[in-house]
């Protein structure tokens, strides 16, 4: 390959100092450097800064136009460049495809493909789906924090790797593993579902789901994996907590039943509504009365500040451990407020 | 076959696991004496595995659009997957300053097991003849390039509603030099020299509006379709009527022109509303001339 490729004119030694302010004019703020010896699921959000969505996709045919001596490649992808030549992150990744694609395409159709033979996720290391589950919700709220920025829609984008987030965690087994892929799942789903709904009531009470941890155990109680296969179906149930008050989710056939105690004492009598942010997220639950983020209670709040109140069905089982992970990666949050 | 470039797309919960390992074993491969070390092959492998999802690869659907990874033969993904490893492999053991010949080596031994590796010295430089090298170079061949000192030119010209921050760049330009971009400007705006005062407020101001402008694809696109727009020639009573859809060649989608032109119609330079055809005064044509051409 020649040194100098035809699209790219004749870089004119006059206009140093043009290139120059344009460089300064375009340099993209540095960051720090990243400490060495930092496994990769404590850096997969550190991109956030230097990671720019709408230049970065655009790299693989840049690449290619390039490699086809496209004579437009220039005037087509000018934005772009002048991206390229203040951007130092964008730049070296531009070179980092650019040889890669240049490698794969000098191989053409004759390398023979790799013997890998077929394999599960249960034999994946739980770090790599942790790592994978960070980078699509860091993905997620890349694009999400662009769209914003350009006035643009893209938030189908952003919650469908917040579920496809949501999917590959189910498969984490470890309790502490599970928490740490979907550490900022919540935050960015609110980010995905708009401004409303991320208002917070003064009125509201809010649960999160608590995680079974590593050895199966739920404070005290241990729930093994193993067991839970075996228990009857109602006997398997998600914990939720606010502060001090406990509730849980059980399961009754399809029906998923919220049961709450300890509700404020001015809430008795009356009926109130249940929001799951994440719940539309996630197909499987068919929510009582279609919206997730607001499920009325079907009757009141009793004497004692119990209640219970199916919210949805689904053809999930809690018994099942991966429809239990995904069950509780749904319930990471959900608000309780009086009824109008 | 393990997994193709669309079932990463596409079914990414099936060939996530079968991804991985065949990322560890690239990753074993090239990081020689490293390749013991459970750190620097999470490094190869997490590298690659962001790259994948940072270009919209990996779950994405149908919700991104289609790259030229997509496009690649079943066996071009593998290679170009490979490659990647590889790159950050090397990158891993230069960072740990493993010696050169032992680097070389490496590389021998990777190009004698490899059909058809076109890495050239790599001790040298691993990127060789790559076009746009460094982004000073990026740089150079950017200010040399007539359609992008074109847009440059229209940035700094759409700074004409702010005339202080538009004096505060030309005095820029001034300094640096760039005499016949200065000249271009001043003729066509008519701009005259006046004490400026907090210069550097006003040329903070400037910068950040020619940040946001030269990266704006709409800019380009208008710039690109003014060239086009005034190389037709009029029809009747001096005007020229164009159709979309003959604008829409040369990789530019019917999408793309439609948002030229309001780029244009919002700057004033034509008048359309979203109609599939574009008319045309002589004097909408030679401004249109104008916006495009940088000038003698």
């Amino acid at each position: 390959m020649d040194k100098q490729h035809f699209f790219e004119g004749t870089p004119d030694p006059r206009n140093a100092s043009l290139a120059q302010w344009l460089q300064e004019l375009l340099a993209q703020p540095p960051q720090p450097p990243r400490p060495e010896r930092t496994s990769i699921v404590e850096t997969s959000g550190a991109l956030k800064e230097e990671y720019h969505p709408r230049f970065y996709t655009q790299l693989p045919d840049f690449a290619a136009a390039l490699l086809a001596n496209d004579p437009d490649v220039m005037v087509r992808y000018a934005p772009l460049l002048y991206h390229l030549l203040g951007c130092r992150a964008c730049h070296s990744a531009y070179l980092e495809i650019y040889d890669a694609l240049w490698a794969a395409r000098a191989s053409g159709d004759t390398s023979p493909f790799p013997d890998i033979g077929q394999h599960k996720l249960a034999a994946t290391p739980s770090r790599m789906l942790v790592y994978l589950c960070q980078l699509l919700i860091s993905q997620a709220r890349a694009v999400l924090v662009q769209s914003r920025h350009e006035h643009t829609d893209n938030d189908e984008l952003a919650r469908s790797l917040l579920r496809q987030a949501m999917q590959m965690s189910a498969h984490i087994m470890q309790g502490t593993q599970r928490q740490r892929a979907l550490r900022d799942l919540v935050e960015v789903a609110v980010l995905a579902q708009g401004a409303s709904a991320g208002q917070q009531d003064a009125q509201a009470q809010s649960y999160s789901a608590q995680v079974v941890d590593a050895a199966g155990s739920r404070r005290g109680k241990v729930l093994r994996r193993a067991d839970m296969l075996e228990r009857p179906a109602e006997d398997v149930f998600l914990e939720l907590q606010s502060g001090a008050l406990k509730g849980r989710i059980v399961q009754r056939g399809e029906m998923l039943e919220l049961q709450l105690d300890g509700l404020n004492a001015s809430w008795r009598g009356h009926h109130v509504l249940v929001r799951v942010p994440l719940g539309s997220l996630l197909e499987p639950v068919r929510w009582l009365g279609g919206n997730p983020w607001a499920i009325r209670s079907q009757s009141p709040v009793d004497e004692h500040g119990s209640l219970k109140t199916p919210i949805g069905y689904t053809d999930l089982h809690l018994s099942d451990p991966e429809d239990y992970n995904l069950l509780e990666a749904m319930f990471k949050k959900l608000d309780l407020r009086p009824a109008e | 076959m393990p997994f193709t470039a669309r079932d990463l797309r596409y079914h990414l919960e099936e060939n996530y696991a079968s991804l991985c390992i065949y990322l560890q074993q690239r990753a074993q491969r090239y990081l020689g004496q490293l390749a013991y070390d459970a750190f620097e092959v999470d490094q190869v492998v997490g590298h690659v595995i962001e790259q994948l999802t940072r270009l919209g690869l990996l779950g994405a659907g149908d919700k991104t659009p289609l790259t030229e990874l997509d496009r690649l033969s079943p066996a071009q993904f593998y290679a170009f997957l490979n490659r990647s490893a590889r790159n950050k492999a090397i990158d891993r053991l230069r960072k740990h300053r493993v010696p050169t010949n032992t680097l070389a080596e490496l590389e021998r031994q990777g190009e004698a097991e490899d059909e058809n590796n076109p890495l050239d010295t790599v001790v040298e430089s691993l990127w060789g003849n790559i076009p746009f090298p460094t982004p000073e170079e990026t740089a150079l061949a950017v200010a040399s390039h007539e359609h992008l000192r074109n847009l440059l030119k229209r940035c700094i010209e759409s700074l004409r509603a702010a005339p202080r921050q538009l004096q505060a760049v030309l005095r820029e330009l001034e300094e640096m030099g760039a005499q016949d971009l200065l000249h271009v400007i001043e003729q066509e705006l008519g701009v005259t020299e006046e004490p400026l005062e907090h210069a550097s407020q006003h040329k903070d101001h400037a910068h950040k509006k020619l940040r946001h402008c030269l990266q704006q694809s709409s800019t380009n696109l208008a710039v690109m379709l003014a060239l086009r727009l005034s190389e037709y020639e009029p029809i009747s009573n001096g005007e020229a009527i164009i159709e979309i859809q003959v604008l829409a060649r040369n990789n530019l989608s019917e999408k793309e022109v439609r948002m030229g032109l309001k780029h244009l119609d919002t700057e004033g330079l034509l008048s359309w509303h979203g109609e599939d055809t574009v008319r045309l005064s002589p004097a909408q044509r030679k401004r249109l001339a104008r916006y495009y051409e940088e000038g003698e």
